[in-house]
């Protein structure tokens, strides 16, 4: 490069800036805070009944909802990307949908549909089903709202891989099941990294639409990000970041086990370099 | 097995792909579907193997080996299909691609692990590629890939071989190459082959009989000699390599087009008779088997091209003495005259 070795330097050091302005120094206050109060503080914090109740919901709503998008994100990426049929963009502009909306209106679409004066909140309630204010709730708005993660990873790379591999497996005797199973999905594996991660963040994250939906009852409706809200509002800031911590962790551990699966694919096909 | 295809339509959103089209292929014949891109000679290979279906309200009708397969689905046809760009799985290695046909077999009919590797082996050999077995596709050279692709359809002993431009990713030398030894399996391993290719060279070289297609219906359908020296139409005239057009001084009102090959054609220094044609010598080509020379008409009517290709042998060349910017005649010796279109 002709550049000039100052210019370099230069933009590094603004990219390295930038980086640890926005990244790395609020996860340092994150962890500086929730240790204000010494460990012992800490420790009661998030071992709090109502912190454990709301890291197990935000656990079990984010796997559900990545499992749910997985079997949806697949179906409909396949379907986009490799068949074309009456409604294909209708369809593909459909699952852009929460990217588009704010999430609270999603929360709140939810409520109008689902709620107790809601179009089906008669029946619900008839048959002693209750979906807004409780779990079941959460984990629809999640879904929603993380819904596009897997599908849009897949699609482009499915797009681009075209149809070529598939079509030589059918004529080599494949049927849609193996052809989906041996050729498509090994595939897209790397794009479905993406996508699971992606996923996975946002729906331990998500806040705005599981606010809404949620009700915020403690210990029974409330996720991590909920619960830190209310700490926060309570200024009980010492907690609030101790639980923040946790939510911090938890996108660790997500990371980790990406890198550790990336690394294990590789290890497998040595010859193909990520991208 | 005999291929026997009749009737076959296809239109693709009010564009007719294939009119009307039937097509014999005989038991270990190897034939060539030649024509220009848009012509229906892919879409009629893919609706040979079952990728793409005949228009719902047409007479087509598909048979192997007397038997109709136009209704079953492609994964129960048993053709062996080879497309241009490989569509190696890309996941799998050299020797997993190969077992792919043989793995998704109903369970019943699966070879045992150990007949399945010995087959395969067999086929890396046949392919000269048994020290890549253990390679990724993307590891290996396009010629390399081809010849995996064709080892992988031959996998499942497939009733017919269809090739979709299989040398057409490959540059000229590997093409060459292959050609020969696609040649010389069919020999070995005389399964029914129709290949698909715009390459007059490769049909010619590669097929025993060439079928020409144009505008979704067969032009002409022959030995490679007979296409060659005996065209029917303007079309296949062009279409098989270069050609001058001159305009004949017909008799009556009837326009003759008359298609002269470049290597059929003479110079002379001094016309010796009334049919030679003044031209410039506007460029020498020396270098390769052929000598050839672009000359360039003193007079030419609007429908015909003012450059004229001959080519000579070096002997010829060397014993005329020619320059560039010298004005010489030349003459047909053999030539195809069509009146309206046809002869």
């Amino acid at each position: 490069m002709a550049e000039k070795g100052w210019v370099r330097t230069a933009l590094i050091l603004v990219a390295a800036g930038f980086v640890g302005l926005l990244i790395l120094l609020p996860v340092i206050a994150v962890f500086t805070e929730a240790l204000r109060k010494g460990l012992g503080f800490y420790i009661k914090s998030i071992t709090d009944p109502l912190a454990f109740s709301a890291l197990r919901l935000t656990l079990l709503t984010a796997a559900v909802s990545v499992a749910a998008n997985l079997v949806f994100g697949i179906m409909a990426s396949w379907l986009i990307a490799k068949f074309n049929f009456p409604g294909r963009s209708l369809l593909l502009s459909l699952i852009d949908i929460p990217f588009a909306v704010s999430p609270v209106i999603s929360g709140l679409v939810f409520v109008l549909v689902f709620g107790a004066q809601g179009w089906f909140g008669n029946s619900l309630t008839d048959h002693g089903i209750q979906i807004i204010f409780a779990p079941p709730g959460i984990i629809l708005a999640t879904m929603f709202v993380t819904f596009p993660f897997i599908a849009r990873e897949l699609i482009p790379l499915m797009q681009e891989q075209g149809s070529d591999e598939e079509e030589a497996a059918v004529l080599l005797g494949a049927s849609g099941w193996q052809t989906f199973w041996r050729v498509t999905l090994p595939n897209t594996r790397w794009a479905l990294v993406y996508g699971i991660v992606l996923a996975n963040a946002r729906s331990m994250g998500e806040f705005g639409a599981v606010s809404v939906v949620s009700g915020h009852i403690r210990g029974r409706t409330n996720t991590l990000p909920l619960h830190v809200e209310i700490l926060y509002n309570e200024y009980n800031f010492s907690a609030a970041f101790a639980v923040a911590s946790l939510l911090t962790l938890l996108a660790v551990v997500t990371l980790v086990l990406k890198a550790a699966l990336e690394w294990k694919i590789r290890v497998e096909e040595r010859h193909e370099p990520w991208p | 097995m005999a291929i026997d295809a009749r009737h076959v339509t296809k239109t693709f959103a009010n564009f007719p792909a294939l009119r009307d089209v039937s097509l014999r292929v005989d038991d270990g014949e190897l034939i060539a579907l030649l024509g220009p891109s848009g012509s229906g000679k892919t879409t009629l290979l893919r609706i040979i193997a079952g990728l793409d279906s005949p228009d719902v309200n047409s007479k087509t009708e598909v048979l192997v080996n007397g038997d109709d397969i136009s209704r079953q689905p492609a994964s129960q046809r048993r053709v062996g299909f080879v497309f241009q760009h490989y569509a190696l799985f890309r996941h799998m290695t050299v020797f997993e691609n190969v077992a792919f046909g043989l793995r998704v077999r109903p369970r019943k009919q699966r070879l045992p692990e150990r007949d399945l590797r010995h087959k395969v082996n067999e086929l890396l050999e046949l392919i000269q590629l048994v020290r890549w077995s253990s390679h990724y596709p993307s590891q290996l050279s396009g010629g390399q890939r081809q010849r995996v692709a064709l080892a992988r359809a031959l996998a499942i002993e497939p009733t017919v071989l269809l090739l979709d431009e299989p040398f057409g990713a490959l540059d000229a030398k590997v093409r060459q190459e292959l050609r020969r030894w696609l040649r010389t399996l069919h020999q070995r391993i005389p399964v029914t082959s129709v290949l698909v290719t715009h390459d007059q060279e490769e049909a010619l070289e590669v097929a025993d009989r060439v079928v020409i297609m144009n505008q979704g219906r067969i032009e002409q359908s022959g030995t490679p000699d007979e296409v060659f020296h005996h065209p029917v139409s303007e079309f296949v005239v062009t279409f098989l390599g270069n050609v001058n057009l001159f305009h004949g001084r017909g008799d009556s009102d009837r326009t003759a087009r008359v298609f002269v090959r470049p290597h059929e054609l003479e110079i002379e220094r001094q016309p010796r008779n009334g049919n030679a044609v003044a031209a410039r010598i506007v460029r020498i080509q020396s270098a390769g088997p052929v000598v050839r020379v672009e000359l360039s008409r003193a007079e030419s009517t609007v429908e015909e091209d003012s450059a004229i290709n001959v080519e000579l042998t070096h002997d010829q060349y060397r014993s005329l003495a020619l320059k560039s910017g010298e004005t010489v005649f030349v003459k047909a010796r053999d030539a195809r005259v069509f009146v309206n279109g046809t002869n």
